[in-house]
């Protein structure tokens, strides 16, 4: 199957069929379905009967009668779906007992890289970690509003008001730029990332316990779970951890309590969204202490703008960046921009490990002080005008 | 006066219609048919030969949307598409087999266009599909030696098809300014008051 026809088939199982099983990946699975009309049905079978005892339901338009193998015929019916599962289930009930609902892996036959005996044999030892990855999974992703919406778009009017300022502080004076910084370790910022970085060098679902709301990270799908709002983060965001009276952060391996997060889909965020919106509310037009300000940054790659909430001048600021590593003063001269909208970016960018100083001083050296104007300049600026108001 | 057009290509079912549709100033004209080969599979009806659309510019210019058809054996009419050409759009469908071979198929085809203009990377259904992700692209497009914009994007949503096209001009000239001042300077409305900012604003955008 395609990814297109797996997920299909995964909201498939979640409609008639909730409860009675449920599509998970391949390490995790008890039964296989195939699409037995597809072009590498066959081999993929042979390979599926050789490698593994697991049940197999075959879907095809023609009658088949392949032994050990479970048939419903297309266009699928509940019935005869239902039937074939209970059927996998009693088969699997005779091995062990068996876990409800059912855990269904559907065969995609265009890209799947070949089974490692070791990597199963690791699973079925780590049953804990199975258990998370299974709960973590079972999810529809369509539902998941807060992952996949469209860019928040500021322009300079809105955005001070949204991230907010340091009380004395012009980070737009030259003159206080070696005050405009703000260490990530004394705000909320720094723990998310440990956090992550701790979940994804052990491949585990994580909770953070910072006696605030709950933070649950899920590395396999890149996410963050948080019970509460943007509003609630914005101010949190913001508070210092250090006058946090008691405020002592743990992490805990998360093994049971995943399933109730399915209820509050909208909860989920990408783990880039979040972090970078994080960064801006921490921020608040500052850069981070540990950017020498007067040395050029690189930006690794353009950021995923629109899942990301885009700060005034980030597609500007990108565009000369991949040009070529600038100084934070550098990039606002250039383009003509309060420093504090450079600030804002780099900070995030940052925070997502975007964004690198130049190390080699001929980075320095070789940066260009203008940029080469298109001769088409006043007719792209009308473009981007027109589609910056045009935007929905 | 001189046309100018920006030009979306990418694989049957990435979107490219949609995505015109989304920005377009005008209903889109499609020349979609029954798809009777390969294409069948993926969609009821598939571009075959092109589709348009335009974006009116204050001051009267128009620039021209032209969505190539997916499918390769119309690849003839890719040349002619690009001539004049402002830069190229990319959309690729992460539901497909092998959306990085679509890619590189894709690039490689309109390299010459793309050496002398600019390309953005546009990722659809990847609510459906998550994985290649984003940074996967990325690291594709490292070995091709190439760092375009490579966003996620919904064909069906103005803002995310508006921001891959921003990204695309902003490539061509980071000096561009976008912003709602620089757009009132097109009508000689610099350094003004707020009150009188604020009528040409209105003016200008109509808010």
């Amino acid at each position: 199957m395609d990814e297109r026809t797996h997920k299909l088939m995964a909201m498939y199982l979640q409609g008639t069929y909730k409860g009675a099983a449920v599509v998970v990946d391949d390490l995790n699975a008890e039964i296989d379905i195939f699409d037995a009309d597809s072009v590498k049905a066959k081999t993929l079978l042979e390979r599926r009967l050789a490698e593994s005892a697991r049940p197999i339901i075959a879907l095809s338009l023609h009658e088949l009668t392949l032994e050990n193998i479970l048939y419903v015929k297309k266009p699928v019916k509940t019935a005869g779906l239902l039937f074939a599962l209970n059927e996998a289930g009693a088969i699997l009930s005779a091995t062990k007992k068996p876990d409800n609902p059912l855990n269904v892996h559907a065969e995609n036959t265009a890209s799947r890289p070949s089974q490692d005996f070791s990597a199963k044999t690791e699973s079925l030892l780590s049953t804990e970690k199975n258990q998370v990855e299974k709960q973590a999974i079972n999810t529809d992703e369509q539902r998941k509003t807060s992952k996949h919406q469209t860019a928040m778009q500021f322009d300079e009017g809105k955005f001070n008001a949204y991230i907010g300022s340091v009380p004395g502080l012009d980070v737009n004076d030259p003159k206080q730029f070696p005050n405009a910084t703000y260490d990530p370790k004394d705000y909320f910022q720094e723990y998310v990332q440990s956090a992550l970085m701790a979940a994804e060098t052990q491949k585990q679902a994580i909770h953070m316990n910072s006696g605030w709301k709950p933070l649950i990270i899920l590395p396999h799908n890149h996410e963050i779970w948080l019970d509460a709002d943007d509003k609630q983060l914005r101010a949190f965001a913001s508070v210092s951890m250090n006058k946090i009276s008691g405020a002592k952060i743990t992490f805990t391996p998360v093994d049971s309590g995943l399933a109730s997060m399915q209820d509050s889909l909208e909860k989920f965020h990408d783990k880039d969204a979040f972090l970078w919106k994080l960064a801006v509310w921490t921020s608040k037009g500052r850069y981070p202490s540990d950017l020498d300000i007067h040395r050029a940054v690189f930006l690794k790659h353009w950021p995923n703008f629109t899942r990301l909430v885009v700060t005034p001048q980030a597609l500007r600021i990108s565009a000369l960046l991949m040009a070529g590593p600038r100084t934070l003063p550098d990039i606002a001269e250039v383009l003509k921009i309060k420093p504090q909208y450079v600030f804002v970016f780099i900070s995030a960018a940052y925070a997502l490990g975007l964004v690198e100083q130049a190390k080699r001083e001929m980075d320095e050296v070789i940066q260009p002080s203008t940029i080469k104007k298109s001769e088409k300049q006043g007719l792209l600026s009308r473009i981007t005008g027109k589609l910056r108001v045009n935007k929905s | 006066m001189s046309q100018y057009k920006i030009i979306f290509t990418g694989p049957v079912g990435a979107g490219k219609t949609t995505a015109i549709g989304s920005i377009s100033d005008i209903p889109p004209i499609k020349t979609d048919a029954s798809a009777s080969d390969m294409t069948k599979s993926r969609k009821a009806e598939t571009t075959v030969a092109m589709d348009y659309g335009i974006l009116n510019l204050a001051g009267g210019e128009k620039i021209h949307l032209y969505g190539t058809p997916g499918q390769e054996r119309f690849d003839f009419m890719w040349d002619i598409l690009v001539t004049g050409g402002i830069g190229l759009i990319l959309l690729l469908d992460n539901t497909r087999a092998d959306p990085f071979q679509d890619m590189k198929f894709f690039l490689e085809a309109f390299n010459k266009f793309i050496v002398k203009t600019s390309v953005a990377i546009g990722v659809t259904q990847m609510d459906i599909s998550t994985k290649p992700t984003i940074a996967d692209y990325h690291l594709q497009l490292e070995t091709l030696g190439i760092k375009p914009p490579v966003f996620a994007v919904d064909a069906r949503v103005k803002n995310d098809v508006s921001m891959l096209v921003q990204s695309l001009l902003f490539s061509l000239d980071p000096g561009l300014e976008g912003n709602h001042e620089s757009l009132c300077a097109e009508f000689g409305a610099l350094y003004l008051s707020n009150t009188r900012r604020s009528l040409l604003r209105g003016l200008c955008y109509g808010y």
